[in-house]
């Protein structure tokens, strides 16, 4: 039996490390540009610290950049629409999971349905809305956007994960005298957190990452955000590939930390079987 | 603790409006749009803020976009009353400006006597009125030479040739050469108009037809194909990153490149010179490039108030002190006339070279079905690079695209009888679904006391989804009925169904159909087996997880952008690592990944599987957290094998949250447009590697046949809804399991 498990770890280690590799070989090759010298997006050589290699980009990035800026801004933004995320998609995803009401399939479909035209059609009437609404160069247009962008995927994630939840935990509850309210933030949201933390994450990547609403509606570089900081080291065939390269990866970072920091509550050994079993 | 929480959505909501009220409309800011490079964008920024200086009270803010986003943004914000003031780019945008009246003629701010201090280049007029100023001249192609291995650039294309053999040595032996005579971007067809004109021909007749399927186009699609296979000279693939990271590199003594890029050589350490581009001797013409004009176009929406600023602005920057300071900097070529005899200018050795070349370019033509010109010509001539059709078969193509393409840029549909019958029909079907909703609305106001609860928890998510969506949607509906296009950019009207009638006549549509499922299975199938398996093994909790468990995040959480470049670039035939690791380790032959269909939509599926298995991942992994290990104890007591465990237990508690995911991966996937865009550079090799969604962005929005693209895209809602119904009603993924 022993020797059996040591196999099987050995084997669940092997797979780990290979798709380790081939998830970062890529990121690494990223690395690579931002301390390659000279711009230069490929290469003909596999090496992956390049000859003269070089951190001037970070240094350029930091200094003489307004990349604080962006990161600041961005991550303004990203944290307003990951509370609102979370506040709204806790509290839809669980009356949709627990209640029967007129509009219930409607509104599940409905939620469904707006992810599915391109969204790039919807790009000049969403424009001519903001407009009419005087939202143009202001972050709470792109808020409302992204939250609207975020909702239908973290009310869904969230009604699956309450659906895994027993009923009989709020129905002791309400014997034991909480009203409807108190027997959903008491007891049920905190047991749903690994998929609160999904639904933190989400809205965190939909806001810290977009760029084509962004770039219409901001038009105020001192109101940019990172992606479309980004975009300006981009330009017609002469991109400063070395510093996107370095930014690409800076701007990752956060993402990584919320993950570290939220997985906590990912794998936070609820004891759901107590009550279940 | 209810308190607390409707406490700091309150407070948020007033955040929101505070930043939402905080920005007033500025009379006196000057936005510029522009597609300059950052040396240039540099310049700009410093003679802006001279001119504030001078000028206290005005505010400029100039906003680089690329050419594409920005030509498309500029039109979207134009037609809706806004945009910036000022838009700077090619020549070519004009064309459509013109003629969706969304930039103002010139000629009513500017006087005579100004104007004629100018390069005639440099006015780009249409109909006889001026619409844009340019400040440089070019963007034209020379031959950028490495002076290590090329002392004499040649003169002659028979020159080119000698040297260019001299100049490809396969170094270690493997019988690939390391080193190459002669390289350039092989996917515009930009690139190759030189050779064109080199051997007489040119994309326009006298009447500014296409005239692409002459003996000029097809020797000179032949003498590029001798180049590859005779000669030898260049390689077999080449994109501009390829080919700028070989001469970049040294491994290219000459190149095809634009004034954009020679700086950028000194800077990497090459010891560069740039001359003409060869005579042909064949015919005895050089090859001439095309020269663009670039320059300042103003808003059709501008203010009274602001057009004197922005003359203002305008005249500083046009300034002869203004435009050679520039040029000196940016060595681009500039438009005021009496530069051209400025001993400055022409001591400077690439300037005056840019001159000749100049001199010797064609302008860029300034009618907009050269848009559609292009899109015929790229196909063609990526298929002849790429060997799979003769020059004949190239030229006759292109022709035939060409004349295709400007019919649909040029369609003008009208139907006031079907539109008049679609219209009532639209009525009608609101009011039928009205009327088959009463009972439902009749419940809902009866039942809204005693479901309270469960509305209001409901209530502000949906009223975020309908401000946001509701409007827009409806709006592509309509537009999917009406002839939106670039002759009815205005004033469009409803025609009924024609436009989806073109899109299922479309014979390519049936075709990519296929692929658009084929490339939405395979990814969500390896999406989701692979994060399942990754999350189980996480799941296990062994030491060390959580370091894979992050390090496994990580192409999720790196901007899709450069790591699909850098996919693309993994990719390439010679120096892509996968092909190399192919070759050296598991002895297999390289594998042309990006030139033929069938192996460049693999490569586009493989770097959109690794894009996407994280998401899943997590998810999984969020779901293997709702099982409680109680159960798998009393299998393990029960004497239940892993595969029974798996089956039997993990699956159907993970079902539940996996459905919600894979229902909307597939609508994800259906319609990425990024992925597709980026690494197969908007569908090579020949438009062979699209999906629908990436289609309809090329077919329709390329040539602003609006209209088209909402049914289009109508269309492909209807798909994703018949699937999505479907597939929910069999994994009844909207019931409660409890």
């Amino acid at each position: 039996m022993n020797k059996k498990n040591l196999i099987i770890n050995i084997l669940t280690y092997a797979f780990l490390i290979l798709f380790t590799l081939v998830a970062l070989y890529p990121i690494i090759n990223v690395f690579t540009i931002s301390i390659r010298p000279g711009d230069k997006l490929l290469s003909t050589s596999l090496a992956i610290i390049p000859d003269n290699a070089t951190f001037q980009n970070y240094i350029e990035l930091f200094t003489n950049r307004p990349f604080l800026l962006w990161v600041g801004n961005s991550a303004f933004v990203s944290f307003v629409v990951t509370f609102t995320g979370v506040a709204l998609a806790s509290t839809a995803g669980y009356a949709l999971s627990r209640f029967k009401f007129i509009g219930k399939h409607a509104t599940m479909l409905g939620l469904l349905t707006t992810q599915m035209f391109p969204a790039t059609m919807l790009l000049l009437p969403m424009y001519i809305m903001l407009i009419k609404l005087e939202l143009l160069n202001s972050y709470l247009g792109i808020i409302i956007v992204y939250s609207a962008t975020a909702l239908p995927f973290c009310i869904w994630q969230m009604k699956g994960y309450y659906d895994t939840i027993p009923f009989s935990l709020e129905e002791s509850a309400r014997i034991d005298g909480c009203n409807k309210w108190q027997a959903f933030y008491m007891i049920i949201f905190p047991l749903a957190a690994p998929a609160l933390v999904i639904t933190a994450l989400f809205s965190f990547m939909t806001a810290w990452s977009e760029y084509i609403v962004a770039a219409q509606v901001l038009q105020d570089t001192r109101l940019f955000t990172l992606p479309l900081g980004l975009k300006s080291f981009e330009s017609n065939m002469s991109t400063e590939w070395g510093l996107y390269a370095a930014a690409s990866l800076v701007v990752s970072i956060p993402v990584v930390l919320l993950f570290v920091i939220l997985s906590k509550w990912l794998v936070s050994g609820l004891t759901l079987g107590s009550v279940k079993g | 603790m209810k308190k607390k929480f409707i406490l700091s959505v309150s407070l948020l909501l007033s955040l929101l409006a505070f930043i939402g009220c905080g920005r007033k409309v500025d009379e006196n800011e000057i936005v510029i749009w522009h597609n300059m490079r950052p040396e240039e964008t540099r310049i700009l920024q410093e003679q802006i803020n001279e001119y504030t200086k001078s000028n206290p009270g005005t505010k400029v803010i100039q906003l680089f976009k690329e050419t594409e986003e920005m030509r498309s943004g500029y039109i979207i914000a134009a037609i809706g009353g806004q945009g910036p003031e000022l838009i700077y780019g090619p020549s070519d945008q004009i064309g459509p400006f013109v003629e969706m009246n969304i930039v103002k003629p010139l000629d009513e701010v500017f006087d005579e006597q100004f104007l004629s201090s100018f390069n005639p280049d440099a006015l780009i007029k249409v109909d006889g009125r001026l619409w844009q100023l340019a400040d440089k001249l070019g963007n034209h192609l020379m031959l950028v030479y490495n002076k290590d291995l090329v002392p004499v650039p040649p003169k002659t294309e028979l020159e080119l040739i000698e040297i260019g053999k001299e100049l490809t040595i396969d170094k270690t032996g493997n019988g690939r050469p390391d080193q190459y005579g002669l390289v350039w971007n092989y996917t515009e067809p930009y690139f190759f108009i030189p050779f064109l004109t080199g051997f007489g021909g040119w994309v326009l007749d006298s009447l500014n037809q296409p005239s692409l399927n002459t003996p000029e186009m097809v020797r000179a699609l032949k003498f590029i194909g001798e180049l590859r296979d005779k000669h030898k000279i260049i390689p077999n693939e080449a994109d501009y990153n390829v080919a700028d990271a070989l001469f970049k590199e040294g491994r290219a003594g000459m190149m095809i490149n634009g004034d954009w890029s020679w700086s950028g050589y000194g800077n990497a350490g090459i010891n560069y010179g740039i001359s003409i581009l060869p005579l042909i001797t064949e015919t005895g013409q050089y090859c001439k490039p095309m020269i663009a004009p670039k320059g300042f176009s103003i808003n059709k929406n501008i203010s009274e108030d602001k057009l004197k600023n922005v003359k203002g602005l305008l005249e500083y920057l046009f300034s002869p002190e203004k435009q050679l300071e520039t040029a000196l900097q940016a060595k681009t070529f500039p438009t005021r006339l009496e530069l051209y005899n400025n001993p400055e200018l022409l001591s400077d050795p690439i300037l005056n070279n840019s001159k000749q070349q100049i001199e010797n370019g064609i302008p860029l033509p300034i009618i907009t079905e050269m848009r559609a010109i292009w899109d015929a010509m790229r196909p063609s001539y990526q298929a002849v690079l790429g060997g799979s059709i003769t020059a004949e078969k190239a030229a006759e193509q292109m022709q035939k695209n060409a004349e295709i393409k400007i019919v649909e840029l040029r369609e003008s549909i009208e139907n006031p009888l079907w539109g008049l019958i679609v219209q009532i029909l639209m009525i009608v079907v609101v009011i039928v679904t009205l009327f088959f909703l009463r009972k439902s609305f009749v419940g809902f106001f009866r039942n809204l006391a005693k479901d309270s609860f469960a509305y209001i928890l409901v209530l502000p998510a949906v009223i975020i989804m309908v401000a946001v969506i509701f409007y827009p949607f409806v709006y592509n509906i309509v537009l999917s009925f009406s002839n939106m296009s670039l002759a009815h950019i205005h004033d469009w009207s409803i025609i009924g169904f024609i436009q989806y009638a073109k899109v299922f006549s479309e014979p390519q549509f049936y075709e990519i159909f296929v692929k658009t499922i084929i490339w939405t299975v395979v990814n969500l199938f390896f999406h989701v087996t692979i994060g399942v398996t990754l999350a189980l093994l996480l799941n296990k909790n062994l030491p060390g997880t959580p370091i894979f468990r992050t390090l496994l995040i990580l192409p999720w959480a790196v901007p899709q952008y450069i790591v699909a470049l850098t996919w693309r670039g993994m990719f390439n035939y010679e120096y892509g690592s996968i092909n190399l690791i192919l070759a050296r380790y598991l002895s297999m032959s390289p594998i042309e990944w990006l030139k033929s269909p069938i192996e460049a939509f693999s490569a586009v599926i493989i770097t959109n599987i690794w894009l996407g298995f994280p998401f899943m991942m997590i998810i999984a992994l969020g779901a293997l957290q709702s099982i409680p290990a109680e159960l798998y104890e009393a299998a393990d007591i029960d004497g239940a094998k892993w595969y029974h465990k798996l089956k039997n237990i993990t699956i159907p508690l993970i079902k539940p949250v996996m459905i919600p995911a894979i229902t909307l991966g597939v609508i994800w996937t259906f319609n990425n447009l990024n992925i597709v865009w980026l690494v197969s550079n908007a569908g090579e090799p020949s438009d062979k590697t699209h999906i629908l969604v990436s289609y309809v962005y090329k077919a329709a929005f390329n040539l602003y046949r609006y209209g088209y693209a909402a049914a289009f895209s109508v269309v492909l809602f209807l798909i994703l809804l018949a699937f999505g119904l479907t597939f929910l009603r069999k994994t009844k993924a909207t019931e409660s399991v409890y």
